[in-house]
């Protein structure tokens, strides 16, 4: 498929459709006209409090998150030149459970504790894994798919790390850190969705700044040489922005998977191939996804609410499997 | 033992007539709930929400049934409960739900996966009260805080002076009795048990008889079955379906009890919650480890 201009369009409308679909339903039955008052603060008071308090920061967080976890995909399946590559392979999701694990068990699971814990959780484990993957390469230089292994290898030691502190684990701190690692955005705030935005301009605007050496990078390393870039320590840098962008997506909504491995998939289908425009149709598509599943999440079984990274699989795997049908 | 529970719920149904017919209306206050966080008593909520089974049978006990919009999916009990509309989980509750029907008190378990929901609740300007009694010693308490929550605090000391009589009773009877040990059997793969730390813990005492894992700090632990054998426990209490996993499972017979054939059922419905049928509990299983010594 070719890429056309107005498959930007396509793609902004499905994300402000799906956006105000989010905001217009939900578990309680607001009428569209008292959505569209509270939205202007004006009617009934409860209504001004769903709407404004719980739809509205919950639709623009689960946006972000789908958003961050598809550049952070499509830039490491880029620069790590494999179609498997994805931000919780890197030890990401590991290292920020761990940190939200850890403040579970010390009993202050505060809203801005967590948040806190499972960032550094996540970027101690990004930095592991680059000391893994140089002391794999024993100071000649570094082969990009070791930092894949060196990610893989962090997040099996994190995992282990989780479980044993599970198992000896009070039961009220195990439900917390269990339903905080199937990932929701039941918890958005304002604070953290400012947070995360913060985070996702900052680092989505350097992968694209970057996005030239991706492209360079996904062409192999020897090519990159070719053309007068390092790719070690360009591979390097993109490792980390990618890693940082996905453990602000963690600690502001959990783990949320199988986003950031498809959606890069999705906007390579679209004909999307330049890294600049790459990453951000990944980022609108992932934003797309992620409205839509968890409006599913909260919508199909209510008042029950239903894990957000189960749902984001199952809207996922039929779209990606269409997509590769037509491809073939 | 059965003469005393009966007189104990007329005693009970007596006050309530007498505390139904005195209107006491306390001045505007407030208390601190279990989150530590400020919640306004002694008004009368018209509209409330109560999200833990344990707390839905105190307020039905307390006459406030009638005033119930919302319960979570799995307060059952009284059957009149099943009446009132469900919001969903207890446990990370869903904020939305809860707040479509309106309610002017929310009651929630103060447990730390609750404390974002308990803030959304005040941010929209619900009156919330976090109550978290998971010991016989806190039952007092967490009634007494409901009663003076829903403005009646007259039935709530009623309810907890006849619970707490109850419990003394059985105690009181239990004594001079030999105490037999229990394995209190929750969960069967892995083998989960009640530690020390939960209200089970406390009724098995109270029913005169010995956890023989009592010294697992926490309110339940994953045992092995090896070390279930080694322990010895003289009676083994299940539910349905532990009782029929441990008499259909060979490996289990490497316990004297299961051998011996003392699997005794309990109903879990009642001695599972730190709640109104605390006493009813203690004398369940009083009976079941000292029968025929209890009448």
């Amino acid at each position: 498929m070719r890429f056309r201009g107005w498959y930007w369009l396509l793609l902004i409308a499905s994300l402000l459709i799906v956006a105000t679909i989010g905001i217009a339903y939900g578990a309680a039955s607001v009428s569209l006209g008292g959505v569209f008052a509270a939205l202007h603060g004006s009617g009934d008071p409860t209504s001004i409090a769903i709407v404004r308090d719980l739809r509205l920061p919950r639709v623009v967080l689960g946006a972000l998150v789908g958003a961050g976890l598809g550049a952070s995909g499509a830039a490491l399946q880029g620069s790590l030149r494999n179609p498997l590559a994805e931000p919780y392979l890197l030890g990401v999701s590991g290292g920020a459970a761990v940190g939200a694990v850890i403040v579970f068990a010390l009993g202050f699971s505060s809203d801005g504790a967590v948040t806190v814990a499972a960032f550094v959780g996540s970027v101690a484990a990004v930095i592991l894994a680059l000391a893994v993957s140089r002391v794999g390469a024993r100071g000649s230089r570094v082969d990009l798919r070791t930092l894949l292994v060196a990610g893989v290898i962090v997040g099996a030691f994190a995992n282990a790390t989780i479980m044993v502190a599970l198992a000896s684990a009070e039961p009220n701190t195990v439900r917390g850190a269990l339903f905080w690692m199937m990932g929701s955005a039941a918890d958005a705030t304002w604070p953290r969705v400012i947070w995360l935005a913060l985070s996702i301009a900052i680092a989505g605007g350097a992968l694209i700044y970057w996005a030239r050496e991706i492209d360079v990078l996904a062409l192999g390393e020897e090519t990159a040489a070719s053309l007068g870039i390092d790719a070690e320590r360009s591979g390097r840098r993109i490792f980390l922005i990618a890693a940082l962008l996905a453990a602000a997506t963690v600690a502001a909504a959990g783990l949320i998977g199988f986003v950031g491995l498809v959606v890069p998939h999705m906007a390579r289908r679209l004909g999307l191939r330049a890294h600049r425009q790459l990453v951000l149709g990944a980022a609108l598509i992932g934003a797309t996804l992620v409205i839509a599943a968890d409006l599913a999440a909260r919508t199909v079984a209510a008042p029950t609410e239903l894990p957000l990274g189960a749902i984001t699989a199952l809207l996922g795997v039929p779209f990606f499997l269409v997509q590769l049908r037509r491809a073939t | 033992m059965y003469f005393i529970r009966r007189l104990s719920l007329v005693a009970l149904a007596f006050a309530f007539t007498v505390a139904g017919c005195k209107k006491a209306e306390a001045p505007r206050a407030a208390a601190t709930d279990d989150f530590g966080d400020s919640v306004r008593i002694g008004a009368a909520p018209s509209r409330i929400v109560s999200l833990s089974p344990a707390t839905t049978e105190i307020l039905f006990t307390l006459g406030a049934g009638p005033r119930l919009v919302g319960r979570t999916k799995y307060d059952l009990w009284p059957d009149s409960a099943k009446l009132v509309p469900s919001v969903g989980d207890g446990l990370r509750p869903n904020v939305e739900a809860v707040l479509a029907v309106h309610p002017d008190l929310v009651v929630i378990y103060a447990s730390q996966d609750n404390r974002p929901a308990a803030t959304r609740l005040r941010a929209a300007g619900v009156n919330t009260l976090a109550l978290r009694g998971d010991r016989i010693s806190e039952f007092r308490r967490v009634v007494q805080l409901l009663g003076a929550t829903i403005g009646d605090t007259a039935r709530a000391k009623i309810l907890a002076d006849s619970v707490y009589h109850t419990l003394d009773s059985v105690l009181a009877a239990t004594r001079p009795l030999p105490k037999p040990t229990v394995f209190w059997h929750v969960w069967d793969a892995p083998v989960i048990t009640i530690g020390g730390g939960s209200f089970m813990n406390d009724l098995v005492d109270i029913a005169g008889g010995r956890n023989v894992y009592a010294d697992i700090k926490a309110p339940s632990g994953t045992v092995s079955l090896e070390d279930v054998s080694r322990r010895d426990p003289d009676i083994i209490l299940a539910g349905p379906d532990g009782k029929h996993q441990i008499e259909s499972d060979a490996r289990w017979r490497i316990v004297r009890a299961v051998r011996e054939g003392r699997i005794f059922l309990v109903d879990t419905g009642v001695v599972a919650r730190p709640s109104v049928r605390l006493g009813e509990a203690a004398v369940l299983i009083a009976k079941l480890l000292h029968p025929g010594t209890l009448h």
